[in-house]
């Protein structure tokens, strides 16, 4: 285009050129629009869960597809009070919360060490978390599923809190290294002056401080824990199970159609917690996100 | 001020043996957890994939060498899963990146809703894979579906998505990268933003075009970044289970039966836990060879520029 056109005109290569700028103008438009639509397109999935989730049995099986019908809530009632939805929920709120406190505390502090203590083969260390990233769970699944099985504590929630933080501390440990990096030393160095031990330096200035990286590593920990499948399907039978087992279950009876009413009850109640806390944090966990990818 | 400093250095000294016993304080609780639930099951697995397995006891029994490995290298099953596994990377990855970066692009252009739209980004993000599966099986049925029905207003015969062979990986592609692409596209867009702004310019006045732009400027300084992007997306989608579980399950026939899928149902379906920990090693070691070389070529993009 710009090679076609640039002889027509007398100067086209100043960027004040008007040619230019009309079509700087449009292609910002286009980016714009552009965006909307992709975003657009990439919630819509969702918009149809949200929709199936509120329609009676006869709306969901009709063509064409219905955008307009009465509202219930017979799905969601039918969910959350039959089949024990709700106690998978809750063991998965449990679940999720005690395996990210848990990585948390652990992974916090070990990221501090790496990030701070002039510790003898820390880039080894920091090495292997990330290679730790890379062992495929179902490289852990059988032990873990003897060894549970051999302590007779399957089916219960600390055996999946602890599975999880096999993954789950060495992100920690990675996200908040890289947050304790950027901050200046002189922090605890001055608490030590006064006395204060390494630990006491980290929990009383370090923690304080740190709480907006923690809140959102939290976050982050929550949402992997949440939607894991592998270790609940085989580390738990019945009272301990987490909704991801349920889900994957209702969603290989639908074959025929039957209960995607009740899938997508379940389905939104799933993702709203989530969402929620991902957009309460949302710009930490995006910062998050883009160190944790990044700074290798 | 002499006595200041005086007074630091001899605290730093202090500082540094309290922290030899410190750094341990601080490594303990990680370590301990991380050897009980990452190293030891991971020797284990190592041992009964040496070993016989006595399904009365439930444990490894008597060390039978490098059986399970060679009966698993001749199982035909085990190099289809290893196949579908590669073929769903080699779509899905180029795919979910390309388009990553491409949408972060439109999403970088400044206007007031921006922060909202990247928002509202972050929402597939956090479905559940099974979740995500569960909504596309609902949309992508083959009788009541809204995608076949408005395929069906252009004049598009229904499609079969997760019955057909070679459409049901398409699907699976499909699901993962609805998942996967907003997370590589909020970290280039945070990326992007980060570049320099007055090469930009400078390349502008230069008269230099998009494209000029995009290919020697633009890509050349993003290259890191998409390498590390890479490494990221490739280390979740190597563990691609939960979406095949709950929609294909494998099928149709062992069209979609990626390797984690296959394991799973060889040891606790199948109870063949020797075999199936040999083909967990295996995936390990591959999976973490390829990790290597990803992360060393990364390195060498970063090192370049």
């Amino acid at each position: 285009m710009t090679t076609l056109e640039a002889p027509l005109t007398a100067q086209p290569r100043k960027p004040d050129n008007p040619r230019r700028k009309r079509r700087s103008a449009a292609a910002h438009r286009f980016r714009v629009w552009g965006g909307v639509a992709t975003c657009i397109l990439f919630l819509l999935p969702l918009v149809w869960m949200l929709l199936t989730s509120f329609k009676f049995q006869r709306d969901i099986f009709s063509v064409p597809p219905k955008v307009l019908f009465e509202p219930t809530l017979t799905q969601y009632v039918d969910v959350l009070t039959r089949g024990g939805f709700a106690g998978q929920m809750l063991n998965t709120v449990i679940v999720a919360v005690g395996a990210s406190v848990l990585s948390l505390l652990a992974g916090a502090m070990a990221g501090y060490a790496l990030a701070r203590l002039n510790i003898r083969g820390a880039g080894t260390i920091g090495a292997l978390i990330l290679v730790s990233r890379g062992v495929p769970p179902i490289a852990l699944a059988v032990p873990m599923f003897l060894v549970a099985r051999s302590l007779g504590v399957t089916d219960t929630h600390i055996v999946l809190i602890l599975a999880y933080c096999s993954f789950i501390i060495p992100y920690v440990m990675w996200l908040m290294r890289g947050f304790f990096l950027s901050l200046p030393k002189e922090l605890e160095e001055s608490a030590m002056l006064d006395g204060c031990s390494r630990l006491g330096a980290f929990f009383r200035i370090i923690v304080p401080i740190s709480l907006p990286g923690l809140l959102s590593t939290f976050i982050f920990s929550i949402i992997l824990a949440w939607e894991e499948l592998l270790f609940a399907l085989i580390l738990t039978n019945r009272s301990a199970t987490t909704f991801p087992v349920a889900i994957a279950g209702m969603v290989g009876d639908t074959e025929s159609g039957a209960n995607w009413g009740a899938l997508a009850a379940a389905g939104m109640v799933t993702v709203i917690p989530v969402v929620i806390l991902s957009l309460l944090v949302q710009k930490w966990l995006i910062r998050g996100l883009a160190e944790g990818a990044t700074k290798g | 001020m002499a006595v200041q400093s005086l007074d630091t250095r001899r605290l730093r000294t202090r500082t540094r043996a309290k922290d030899v016993a410190g750094r341990w304080v601080f490594l303990l609780p990680a370590t301990l957890l991380l050897v009980a639930v990452l190293a030891y099951p991971l020797l284990y697995t190592l041992q009964i994939s040496f070993s016989a397995f006595d399904l009365g006891t439930f444990a490894p029994s008597e060390w039978v060498g490098a059986d399970n490995y060679s009966r698993v290298l001749r199982d035909e099953a085990f190099h289809n899963s290893l196949t579908v596994t590669g073929i769903y990377l080699v779509m899905a990855l180029p795919l979910q990146i390309l388009l990553g970066f491409g949408i972060a692009f439109l999403l970088n252009a400044e206007w007031r809703g921006r922060g909202v739209i990247r928002g509202l980004f972050l929402i597939p993000m956090v479905v559940a894979p099974v979740v995500s599966g569960g909504v596309w099986k609902i949309m992508l049925d083959p009788l009541w579906g809204i995608v076949n029905w408005l395929l069906g207003l252009f004049g598009v015969s229904a499609i079969d998505w997760f019955g057909s062979s070679g459409v049901a990986m398409i699907s699976i592609v499909i699901i993962d990268t609805w998942r996967s692409v907003p997370f590589v596209v909020l970290i280039a867009a945070a990326a992007m933003l980060s570049l320099p702004k007055d090469v930009f310019e400078a390349a502008s006045v230069d008269g230099a075009n998009w494209w000029h732009t995009l290919k020697s400027i633009t890509l050349p300084m993003l290259a890191p970044i998409i390498a590390a992007t890479f490494v990221v997306r490739w280390l979740g989608a190597v563990k691609m289970f939960d979406v095949v579980l709950s929609t294909t399950n494998g099928g149709p026939g062992q069209d979609t039966n990626v390797v984690n899928l296959y394991i799973y149902r060889q040891a606790f379906q199948l109870l063949q836990f020797s075999t199936s920990s040999a083909m967990a090693m295996i995936v390990l070691v591959i999976t973490m060879a390829l990790t290597f070389v990803f992360l060393w070529s990364s390195k060498k993009m970063e090192d370049r520029l």
